[in-house]
Formats: structure tokens, sequence, C-alpha cells
């Protein structure tokens, strides 16, 4: 949407970034969770990262803004690319990087303050802005999710008292505020009701081209309306990777056809 | 067997009797079928009893009230305001005839004015909430977010052996060791502190490690366990999910504690805090032990004083010998006026609470 894209750069500061991933390995201790995954995310892009219940597609999604960092026994080898540079190298500093790699989760989680305290709470960490700013930031912010005109009189209020699909905006809002230029989404609406999630997902589609979006989800038919590419993940492997349509029409590989088509064990030959 | 009146219960069994009800499950009747006679008794017996429960703590403190109001109320006459800003505290000639003044028997001489008291309460309290409360805090946080579990279960096996030490042991050790310790070795190195406002309240005579700040310091170690276990039982609540989205934003451990942990708990711990006041203000036998039990104001902050439960323990033998009686109904106005203390405290500490929460309503329940 072109109303966003100006606010967007007149803030000067975000555009969206390349993310990469070259041969890849992820795992915990002595297992290994993820094998070989190479893959790039385009600017300016929806991907959505598919595949059966322990797949790896959220271990895979958190290791791109660092999060497994603190999971006992991680490990990871290969490399993991912003534009270009490595995140995992020396000389990058995890808390700049999540800055600039933004994530929502599965679960709406605010912070226990009010809801312009949480819009404003990574602005305030980064020193992004002056005091006397932060009400425009989140008015903004709000705005720009759609969540304005309901919260515009409470700005002082909890954020515990809006519906589930509310607090999710919020906390979309929160990781928008402080100008991501990639946006990770953990199955950010299976825990919506319907329209929730429609507001969601238009949200998503307004984002794009401003901000890469790399978006774990289970529903296929969402994977389907927002992506512009799909990664297939089954059992800790990229299966299948490619313009979401055409791996919705034209699955190359029997696993993908068999898990599009609705086999709970896109493995089992039957 | 639908014919049957539905709320007449006699009708159940007939209609479970029934050829017709007996033929299938789907063949019972929602108007007629029941639970059992002895079900809907035991639910009754069980709602009364929980509603006669939730009565008793009310009674007690109605009852509790009414008895102290009764027992000071000759006492409060004879006083009067002297009792709250009267410093001098004299039973009065034990040898002399009683005599009457205002309605009231009484020894010659007698006169109570309680200030001391108020003021060694008060004091003896702030001093271990100023002392306990940072470290408590402190303490619980180490424990969850820097221990490694095993030694958090530990160190946190220790806190609640350490709340669970009758105060008496607190005491003891307070007047035998650990005061002349203080007094030997840390008070004269505080009344060496520079000169200037709030450092200075440490100047003067250290004492010999009976007093107000022995007091205060012992207390505080009887805060510290009941305020950090509460604190750390509050931080382990807070949702991982919650600190993950602060994480997730860019913020260093501080920063997220800050936005997230520390507002998660903040009423509770507040709650927790004013309990260890409560317990503070209330503590008796090791207050008595290490204050120095002397009915009068500390001349500094090392100086020997008493409080309110001190005095009342440590004076109700010689309140006793009093044959007017005045002096056991003294103590219960002074019982009465802790009593009032406590509650305002809580009173006000609730109001500071809600006002720093500022209806930010938290979604797991905590404080109060």
């Amino acid at each position: 949407m072109s109303s966003s894209a100006r606010t967007r750069s007149a803030a000067g500061t975000a555009w969206p970034a390349v993310m990469g991933a070259n041969d890849v390995t992820i795992g915990f201790g002595a297992a290994t969770v993820m094998s070989d995954i190479t893959v790039e995310f385009p600017a300016g892009t929806v991907t959505a990262l598919v595949g059966p219940s322990g797949s790896g597609k959220t271990t895979f999604l958190r290791s791109l803004n660092r999060m497994n960092d603190k999971v006992r026994n991680f490990w990871l080898r290969g490399q993991i690319s912003l534009d270009g540079v490595d995140i995992n190298g020396p000389a990058v500093d995890p808390l700049v990087l999540r800055r600039r790699v933004g994530m929502v989760f599965q679960r709406p989680n605010p912070f226990p303050m009010s809801i312009q305290d949480n819009i404003v709470a990574g602005v305030k960490a980064h020193k992004m802005a002056k005091r006397s700013e932060l009400r425009d930031i989140a008015e903004t912010q709000l705005a720009e999710v759609g969540l304005w005109s309901a919260v515009a009189d409470r700005l002082d209020d909890s954020p515990f008292r809006l519906s589930g699909g509310q607090q999710q905006l919020l906390c979309l809002a929160r990781a928008l505020a402080v100008k991501p230029e990639v946006l990770l989404l953990d199955e950010p609406t299976s825990s919506l009701d319907p329209r929730s999630t429609e507001a969601v997902e238009e949200l998503v589609r307004r984002l794009t081209p401003d901000l890469t979006v790399i978006i774990v989800t289970h529903n296929l038919e969402q994977a389907r309306r927002l992506s512009d590419s799909t990664i297939f993940f089954y059992e800790g492997r990229l299966v299948e990777t490619g313009p979401t349509v055409d791996l919705f029409e034209r699955p190359q590989r029997p696993e993908t056809a068999r898990y599009l088509g609705g086999a709970v064990n896109p493995g089992a030959d039957r | 067997m639908n014919g049957g009146e539905p709320t007449d219960p006699a009708a159940a069994p007939s209609a479970r009797s029934d050829p017709g009800a007996s033929a299938g499950l789907g063949a019972s009747d929602v108007a007629t079928e029941r639970r059992s006679q002895t079900a809907r008794v035991l639910e009754r017996v069980l709602a009364g009893g929980s509603a006669v429960t939730a009565f008793i703590p009310l009674a007690a403190l109605v009852a509790m009230l009414v008895v102290l109001v009764v027992q000071a109320l000759p006492a409060i006459r004879y006083n009067g305001w002297h009792f709250l800003v009267g410093s001098a505290w004299n039973p009065g000639s034990t040898y002399s005839q009683p005599v009457r003044s205002g309605g009231i028997v009484h020894l010659p001489g007698a006169s109570y004015g309680a200030l001391p008291l108020v003021l060694g309460t008060l004091e003896t309290s702030a001093i271990a909430l100023l002392i306990g409360f940072p470290v408590a805090v402190g303490a619980a946080v180490f424990i969850v977010e820097k221990l490694p579990p095993v030694l958090a279960g530990f160190v946190g096996l220790c806190l609640e052996t350490l709340a669970g030490i009758p105060s008496v042991v607190f005491g003891l050790w307070g007047v035998l060791t650990f005061g002349p310790w203080l007094a030997r070795h840390v008070y004269p190195a505080l009344a060496h502190l520079p000169n200037v406002p709030v450092l200075d309240v440490f100047h003067g005579n250290t004492g010999y490690g009976e007093g107000l700040l022995t007091g205060g310091i012992v207390l505080s170690a009887m805060i510290i366990p009941l305020v950090a276990a509460t604190t750390r039982d509050l931080l382990r609540q807070v949702p991982e999910a919650t600190k993950e989205g602060a994480e997730a934003l860019g913020m260093t451990s501080a920063e997220v504690f800050r936005t997230v942990q520390f507002r998660w708990v903040r009423t509770g711990v507040i709650g927790a805090a004013i309990l260890g006041l409560g317990r503070a203000l209330g503590e008796t036998v090791a207050v008595a032990l290490v204050t120095g039990s002397v009915l009068q104001s500390a001349t500094n902050i090392y100086g020997t004083t008493t409080t309110i439960a001190a005095t009342i323990v440590s004076q109700l033998d010689t309140a006793q010998g009093d044959p007017t009686g005045l002096y056991v109904r003294v103590l219960a106005e002074a019982a009465l006026v802790l009593m009032a203390i406590t509650l305002l405290v809580n009173v006000v500490a609730r109001r500071i609470v809600h006002r720093a929460s500022r209806g930010v309503a938290l979604p797991v329940g905590v404080g109060f």
C-alpha cells in the first residue's frame, strides 16, 4: 500500500532486506533437527514455510533472528545471511539483528503495560525516538495495523482487555515500530478467529514490498493466499521450494503432493 | 414416563423403573432423571460448610476488636490523648493505696505515654524493610534468572527453611552473637561515614549492639525469606512467550526484565512486602530481645528502645501485679494502637499499589 510505503521511507531507515540460508544444519546436542538447508528469501516478498508438525519449520525460523542462541545445546553449521552478512559472525550484535529481523509469535504476547507503552517498548530500548515523539509513533503504528480507531481512546489501558485478534495486531504493531527489514511470523493466526486472521493477512499483504516476510503456517490455504514462494519442509529437510503457484499446482516431489493433498504422513508411500 | 410431575423428586425413581426408560441409554428423560440423593445432600453440605468457613476470619477479626476495645476502654478514658503523644511511662507506686480519678481506679502517679513504643515500632520496621526488601528482591531475581536450576533449588530450600525458623531463635542469635559482633566491627565503621545528610544518622555513640539498628537488621532477616520466596515464585510465573516477545525486539536482558518481569510481579512483590512489614510491626520476642526493651525512645540509631509488641510481652507479668487492673488495660490499648497501625499501613500500601499499576490488569492473579 502506497501510504505505508511513504511512512516507512520517510523514516529513512527501512529497506526490505534479503535473507538467505546456505547449507544450514541445525541441531540440539547429539540430535540433528534440520540438515542442508539452502534457500533464499528475496527482498520484499512473502515466503511461507509449510510442513507437518515436527518438520523443523519453527526451529529454522527462530534461527533467522538467533532466538535459539539461548536454548541449551543448540548448534548451527552453515551460514544464514542478512544482506550478505553472516548473522552468526563475530561482528554481528544479536540485539541489533533482532531489531532488523522482527518476530511475531503464535500467541499474542503483549507486555504488562499500557497499549501505548507496548507499541513503543522497542523504540525506547533502541533509543529510536525522543520521549515527546512516542505518542505519535504509537498512533502511526496502530493506524498501520488498523487498530487505531479501536483503541484511540484507551492508549493508557491494559492490552489484556483487547480481543485475541486485537492483541495480535498490537504485537505486530510493536514489532513494526522498530522498523524491521525482515519480519518473521510463527503461525501468527493459529490462535485467532477467521475475522482476525483475515485482518492479519491483509496487513501482511500491505507490508510488502516494503518488508521481507517469512511466515510459518499450518494453514495451506493461508500459504497459498499470502505468499509469493513456498518452502516445504519434511523431517528436517527442505523437500521442495518454488513460487507458491507452481508448488501448489505442480508439485515436483511425491511428498509435497501427498502433503498438499492432505496426507498426515506424506513420507508414507501408498 | 413423562407423565409424572417433573419437579417432584419422588417421580424420578418410578420413571427410572419404567421398562421404556431402561430399554437403552438414549431412553433417560432429562426432565425426570436425577443424580442420587446423597450427591445432592453432599453438594448442599459443602456449599453451606464453605459459606460458614468463609465467615470465620471475619468473625474472628470482629470478636478480637470488640474484646480489645472493651478491655482497653478504661485505659483510653484514663490516658486520653496523652497515650499517643506522651513519652513518660510510669505504672505508679504499687505500695500506695489506689486512688480514683475521673471514675477510674489507678495507682498514684500512674501515667502512660506510648509515643516511644509507637516510634520504636515504626522505626525498627522501617529499617527492616529498607534493608530486607532490596536484598530479598535481589536474591529472588538472582535465583530465577542467573542460578542453574539445581543450585536454585538448593538456595530456595534454604530460604524456605529460614522462613520457618522461630523468631525467638533469631532473637537469641541477635542478642548473644550478632548484635555484639555488629557493635564491635560494623557500627564503629558506620559512625565514621561522611557527615552529610542521610549518612549522618549513623553518627553518635554506637552502644553495645542492643537497639534500634540491631532490631531492624534482625527483623530484616525475618522479612527476607518471605519476600524473596514470594518474589521468586511470581517471577517463575512470568510466561516465557512474553519474555521472548521482548527479546525478539532486541532488548538486553536488563531491558527484558524491566519491560516484562518487573511489571508482571510488581503488585505481587509489593503485596509480599506489606506482609513482611506486617510481620515486622507485630514481631515480638526477637525484637524484645535485641532492642534492649527499654521504655524510651532511642537517642540515636544505635540506641536502645522498644516496640509495642515487645512491651506487651515484656510488661504483661508486671501489669498483672497492678491491683487496680489498669496496667493490663493499658496494654490492651497498646495492642489496639498496634492493630490500627498495621491496618493503616495495609490500606496506604494498597492505595500505592493500585495507583502504581494504573489499572493495567495482569492476566495472572497477583497480590490481592
